[in-house]
């Protein structure tokens, strides 16, 4: 198939998917209560981000996935690059990370309530607790991807320790750092969204989880399209960067 | 006529020595002690000859070369690189071909050559106009722009050894440059070397598990015992230059290859020899 096949059929299978949600509950195959007709939940997004109690949930929450975020990728990249460049710190904590990234991080949230009561800081807490970890991770992956061999030939060219780092970790590092970013944003909008649905006065998934609640189908789905749409708005931009510093990749 | 300058080789006048080795012994720190690796080793490379360096794997062979090129340091003894000791990468006096993979991949051909001279901060335009003259030595000239997976096994070796030269160091060392590469493509890069090393008459000393691949190209071989390495035989090839795919079929060609292989054998299995 061709380029422009392949991207005729994406679309014809999203109009397709466009259509049933629009046909089914208008021609009464399901209950539009469950599923509301799409164009109905696209004029309700459009009614709620006119509202002022929306708009604040979308600043509340946007503010939390950021802190979250700046605190998380910076702390996890400098765990990480210790444990894969120290040996001596690796081989204590990397069993420990290894077993704490293994458990579901969402069962440690009724601790961070207790700790932190309910609002801004637990969200912000629990989220880049959740973050850091894959954030550990995928920084020592990065690390361990820059080739011995690189530095060999760095330093036999007489390069200093800044060089390296520079001209020889950086560029080995970027595509693995960058793609790091963006998985641990998908972990960090997660952590914000179920710290605020367990129990939150604000945010967007306060919101989403009320509406569910309060049965307000057209309004719930508002809400995950809008939170759909700011997700693969963020994915894409990072992997836009992505292929634009890793055309040397095979 | 662009072996001229090897045919010169035949009559060699007192050379000055470019690389000379005393007493070189080295011992790896083991989890059970220590662990001897290099015995003893004493050579000596007259200015603008080519040695070869062969031995069984494991044979300290690489820590030799790594030692030669000040990136690693021996217990015991001294290298000498132009009467001055090597115990750090002097760039200027030594450079270094690596096998295959040693190409950055985030550079294009031309910036892979261009890299010793940037770590020097040598400004953009001189850069480019040593690695165009690189490229031309090399057989590369219009294929600067690629980057290294856009290129043979064969290709890369070519920008591996321009980035070597690009410096202009008297010395060249390398480490197994051609074992990655098919027999075919290795048997050109050979030829290719010597083309490359007549015109630019460096000091080269060069490690190879081919031992036809070492006789094609030394002046004279050099072979080293398995582990701890110590230097077993010298043996000068007499061949003449240029030297020609033809000599392999040579009587001469075949016993110098013979002597090495026993030696060799001799080392690894001692009880069969």
């Amino acid at each position: 198939m061709t380029r422009t096949q392949i991207i005729l059929t994406r679309l014809v299978l999203l109009g397709l998917v466009v259509a049933t949600w629009e046909l089914l509950p208008r021609l009464g195959f399901v209950n539009p209560r469950l599923l509301p007709p799409l164009s109905d939940v696209l004029t309700m997004l459009g009614q709620l981000l006119g509202r002022a109690q929306v708009q604040e949930a979308i600043w509340v929450t946007a503010a939390e996935v950021i802190v979250a975020f700046m605190i998380a990728v910076p702390l996890g990249a400098a765990i990480g690059v210790l444990i894969a460049e120290n040996d001596y710190v690796g081989d204590i904590f990397r069993p420990m990370l290894f077993y704490v990234f293994s458990i579901p991080k969402s069962i440690f949230l009724p601790m961070f309530i207790l700790i932190f009561g309910i609002g801004f800081g637990q969200k912000v807490a629990y989220a880049a607790f959740s973050t850091t970890f894959v954030v550990i991770m995928s920084a020592a992956a990065a690390v361990e991807s820059v080739k011995a061999d690189h530095i060999l030939v760095a330093r036999s060219y007489g390069a200093t320790r800044g060089q390296i780092l520079t001209r020889v970790y950086v560029p080995s590092m970027l595509p693995v750092l960058l793609e790091t970013l963006r998985i641990s944003m998908i972990f960090n909008f997660t952590g914000v969204m179920i710290a605020e649905m367990y129990a939150s006065r604000t945010g967007i998934g306060h919101l989403i989880a009320n509406w569910g609640e309060n049965f307000q189908m057209r309004q719930l789905f508002a809400g995950v399209i809008l939170l759909a749409v700011v997700a693969i708005l963020f994915n894409e931009a990072v992997r836009y960067l992505e292929s634009r510093c890793s055309t040397w990749r095979a | 006529m662009q072996h001229m300058a090897s045919l010169t080789r035949l009559h060699e006048v007192a050379e000055p020595t470019a690389i000379e080795v005393a007493r070189l012994s080295h011992v790896y720190a083991g989890p059970e002690g220590g662990v001897p690796a290099l015995e003893d080793i004493s050579m000596k490379v007259a200015a603008g000859r080519f040695v070869v360096i062969v031995g069984p794997s494991g044979c300290g062979k690489t820590s030799l070369l790594m030692m030669l090129a000040g990136l690693r340091h021996q217990t015991e003894g001294t290298i000498l690189c132009n009467e001055r000791p090597i115990n750090r990468p002097d760039p200027a006096r030594v450079g270094v071909v690596f096998q295959e993979a040693s190409l950055f991949p985030w550079l294009s051909a031309v910036d892979n050559i261009e890299f010793p001279l940037a770590l020097r901060g040598m400004p953009k335009e001189e850069r480019r106009r040593h690695a165009e003259a690189m490229l031309r030595l090399v057989g590369l000239e219009g294929f600067g722009g690629r980057y290294p997976h856009e290129l043979s096994g064969g290709m890369k070796q070519r920008v591996s050894i321009a980035r070597g030269l690009v410096q202009d160091p008297p010395v060249l060392l390398m480490d197994e440059p051609f074992a990655a590469l098919d027999e075919q493509t290795r048997m050109t890069m050979g030829h290719e070397l010597l083309r490359i090393w007549s015109t630019t008459r460096k000091t080269v000393v060069f490690i190879t598990h081919s031992l036809t691949e070492a006789v094609y190209l030394a002046d004279e071989v050099l072979v080293m015992s398995a582990r701890p390495g110590r230097i077993i035989d010298r043996i000068p090839v007499t061949l003449p230059r240029p030297r020609t795919y033809e000599m392999m079929a040579t009587d001469t060609f075949g016993r110098l290859r013979d002597r090495i292989w026993q030696q060799i054998r001799k080392t690894t299995q001692p009880g069969l020899a």
